[in-house]
């Protein structure tokens, strides 16, 4: 069931209502029984997965619980790390390791070692598993305390509004909130309604409206040059932050509807001054649970010379499995790479940027020298979203080959699509979605919002309703971060 | 708890502002969208016409040839028409109505078997009388049919903006000009003025065909199949078409796709399931010639007036 669909429509609402309908006691099993039938849509066997990873982390944080001494309590860690991060790399990576260990068999002019394996990846499992491990680590740590209750676990490993694409939430934020009690409360309801309307903005008529443009440049890619594949990457870019943010959105929201608070993802990614920046703001719950669990566990020390290298190469070696972990595909490695790389080349740099700095007078000018960087920023990020998406290599390769190729303009294949009113609409939604996330957030617009007559708020639900139904694009299609 | 009812009062109101601003959006959008106007001209057209239909005209926009040169005959065709429409439509010609066609002038070219076509079910408030989407969405396995019912029958209008912006356009259009159910081809613009012909046939082949991908195999077959069927069962002849298309348009469906390929696997598959079906080849008709185009896909009035005529004269050479 998509966030986007009819069916969503009626189950969310109904799920609310029986929540509040229920004696508290009873919610957490509503919850439980919506999640996994929400879940079970997607294919029935997919949650014997689900089961399996949340039974194997919910045993070893209980038992855990029970073993003061934390060298012992490794044992049940590494039994939950070896099932569930075994599930991930069965289930997502070994077409990828069999394709590797068959590419080098074929290099030393052997057959294929292994035989192809067609693998379904169940939905949503690098965030549930991802979720599992930051919980028994934290229960390995001593930061939480095991949950005894296995229904509330299993409530917290699938809550149907992030058990397909997160965010990634922590058992410290969430599991307290399955056990404490909400009564409906109006403000934070009509809050996260406006989040579903927004989210559904975003994701019905920006990205669906952008993928029109982007997947058949995408998919066809040898036919295109320079401008058109410049404009296809900076499209796919926004197309991708208003999918992921929509539907994170839509998450928040429905969690709101029943009192819940989830995490954010997105703190407007495209305002960032730096990739480190930028990577605080995109997909927050992913890299804060890397930066938690990988990042600050990789062996460092901060002193002395060596220690800056070290620190580089673990940003590096986590900015790669960040890529990674977005899918099987060496497309993804060399996005991470990237990324990693350019945050090392900041770093190393940073003391002779400040001077630049000074020396030019960027410095005392720092609303330019803000919008130069964060121009700056978004230039690098849209040049490594060559590599961002499970297309061939070589097409990346011919895209970032291409893009200076302006000889094909007599085709001026810019010119019909820019004629075409639905791209025209999708970049000025696009520019209306930027600038209006950057009044919520810097002008505390929301506040100011709710402070106007109750007529104008009504007038302005509905225009937005009114313009989602006239604009958006029907055509119930997924969205992109369900692929990882 | 006084602020939990106020607040549901409020709620109350505001949903019922938003089902009466749709209802009224609805009804206005079926009312004066330009082609359910044409649509209902046809519809009209229909009922009127004798019972024994020679030509009956059916598919998509490509398919422009006019029963007034043709001979006796009716074109119900209607733009953006897929093959899951068709069979609907003649399936509910020939069971709820006295009409009664011999023969089934329809377009195919691989556009019409794209697997994009496969998910494309357009205008649903026209074609909510013919669909049956409860066993289109059994048979596809895919529930998400239902959502075109409702659409059809609540939110015509939903995501159809440029239509309303046509329908503006078009707000004091003759609807005289339809006859015989035949909406005369577009002739506001003409192909062989346009000065990026080469980027517009790109264009339509690229939203056309792309879907096929790398090794293109047919992708919708199942409501083809059933148009065959329902014309084995009732006797009708089927012929089929390749309308013109310009050569911008073919120089990149070359490039995309082995259309040839494709050709084959079509006429394979009408001659495993149908065995009375001629074929009418005219794609490169009007080759070197882009003023009989519209566009880059569709002919104009002169070009269809050339197309009809000549397939008169191979229907009048068979007979």
């Amino acid at each position: 069931m998509l966030f986007n669909s009819i069916g969503y429509l009626v189950f969310l609402p109904a799920v609310v209502l029986l929540y509040y309908l229920v004696p508290f006691r009873f919610r957490w099993m509503i919850l439980l029984a919506a999640s996994y039938f929400f879940y079970l849509l997607w294919r029935a066997e997919f949650v014997l997965v689900l089961m399996g990873a949340t039974l194997v982390s919910y045993y070893a944080a209980v038992r855990m619980g029970k073993i003061p001494d934390k060298k012992q309590r490794l044992k049940y860690l590494l039994i939950t790390l070896a099932v569930n991060l075994g599930m991930l790399v069965f289930f997502k990576y070994l077409v990828f390791f069999t394709d590797l260990v068959n590419q080098f068999a074929g290099i030393a002019g052997k057959r294929p070692v292994i035989p192809w394996m067609g693998i379904l990846v169940p939905a949503g499992i690098s965030f549930y598993t991802f979720q599992t491990i930051g919980y028994t680590i934290d229960v390995y740590r001593g930061v939480v305390k095991p949950e005894k209750n296995i229904g509330i676990y299993a409530l917290f490993v699938s809550f149907f509004p992030l058990v397909l694409a997160g965010p990634i939430e922590r058992g410290r934020r969430l599991i307290p909130q399955f056990h404490a009690e909400h009564s409906f409360d109006p403000q934070l309801f009509t809050s996260g309604l406006r989040l579903i309307l927004w989210g559904m903005f975003k994701k019905v008529a920006i990205a669906d409206r952008l993928s029109m443009f982007v997947d058949p440049v995408f998919s066809n890619i040898g036919y295109f040059h320079g401008p058109e594949i410049a404009i296809a990457i900076v499209l796919k870019m926004m197309e991708v932050y208003a999918d992921f943010s929509g539907y994170t959105d839509i998450a928040i929201g429905s969690a709101r509807l029943m009192g819940f608070r989830l995490s954010p993802n997105f703190n407007r990614p495209f305002s960032a001054r730096s990739i480190a920046e930028f990577w605080s703001r995109w997909h927050i719950s992913l890299t804060s649970w890397l930066r938690d669990y990988v990042y600050f566990s990789l062996p460092f020390t901060f002193r002395g010379r060596k220690v800056n290298w070290r620190m580089n190469l673990n940003l590096v070696i986590v900015f790669v499995l960040v890529g990674f972990w977005h899918g099987p595909y060496w497309n993804f490695i060399i996005f991470g790479l990237f990324q990693g790389t350019f945050m090392v080349i900041a770093n190393v740099f940073r003391p002779l940027m400040t001077r630049f700095n000074r020396v030019t007078g960027l410095d005392s000018a720092p609303r330019l020298l803000q919008g130069l960087n964060i121009t700056a920023t978004f230039l690098l990020i849209c040049s490594t979203a060559f590599f961002f998406g499970p297309h061939p290599l070589h097409d990346s390769f011919y895209m970032i080959l291409n893009l200076a190729d302006f000889s094909q303009t007599g085709h001026a294949i810019l010119l019909p699509l820019l004629k075409n009113g639905d791209l025209l609409l999708g970049i000025v939604l696009v520019l209306f979605m930027l600038w209006f996330e950057y009044l919520v957030a810097m002008k505390s617009l929301a506040s100011k919002f709710l402070c106007k007559p109750v007529i104008i708020r009504y007038a302005a639900y509905l225009f937005m309703v009114m313009f989602l139904l006239a604009f958006g694009v029907f055509s119930s299609q997924k969205f992109f971060y369900f692929q990882f | 708890m006084d602020r939990k009812i106020l607040f549901f009062k409020k709620l109350l109101v505001f949903v019922i502002m938003v089902i009466a601003l749709n209802a009224l959006l609805n009804i206005v959008y079926n009312r004066r969208m330009y082609y359910f106007r044409l649509s209902r001209q046809q519809d009209e057209q229909f009922e009127a016409c004798p019972d024994s239909i020679r030509y009956l005209m059916l598919g998509n926009s490509h398919n422009r040839v006019d029963p007034a040169i043709l001979g006796p005959g009716f074109s119900y065709i209607m733009p953006k028409e897929v093959y899951a429409q068709t069979y609907y439509k003649l399936k509910y010609i020939l069971e709820k109505t006295n009409k009664r066609p011999q023969n089934i002038l329809l377009s195919i070219d691989p556009v019409n078997f794209s697997p994009r076509a496969e998910n494309e079910l357009s205008f649903d408030g026209y074609w909510r009388k013919y669909l049956d989407y409860f066993e289109i969405a059994r048979e596809s396995n895919d529930p998400g049919y239902l959502l075109n019912w409702l659409s059809g029958n609540f939110f015509s209008y939903a995501g159809n903006y440029r239509y309303v912006l046509m329908s503006l356009q078009f707000r004091n259009a003759d609807m005289q000009v339809v006859k015989n159910g035949y909406i005369p081809a577009r002739d506001y613009r003409n192909f062989a003025k346009e000065r990026n012909r080469e980027a517009l046939g790109f264009e339509i082949a690229t939203v056309y065909l792309s879907s096929y991908g790398r090794n293109p195999v047919l992708g919708e077959t199942k409501y083809y199949l059933k148009i065959l069927s329902l014309c084995k069962q009732y006797r009708i002849r089927l012929i089929l078409l390749r309308m013109p298309m310009s050569d911008e348009y073919l120089k990149y469906a070359h490039r995309m796709v082995d259309l040839e390929k494709l050709d084959r696997a079509i006429v394979t598959l009408t001659r495993d399931h149908c065995n009375n079906f001629l074929l009418f080849d005219y794609r490169n008709e009007f080759h070197g010639k882009p003023g009989y185009f519209f566009n880059a896909d569709h002919v104009n009035p002169a070009g269809a007036a050339i197309i009809s005529t000549k397939i008169k004269e191979e229907l009048g050479k068979k007979q």
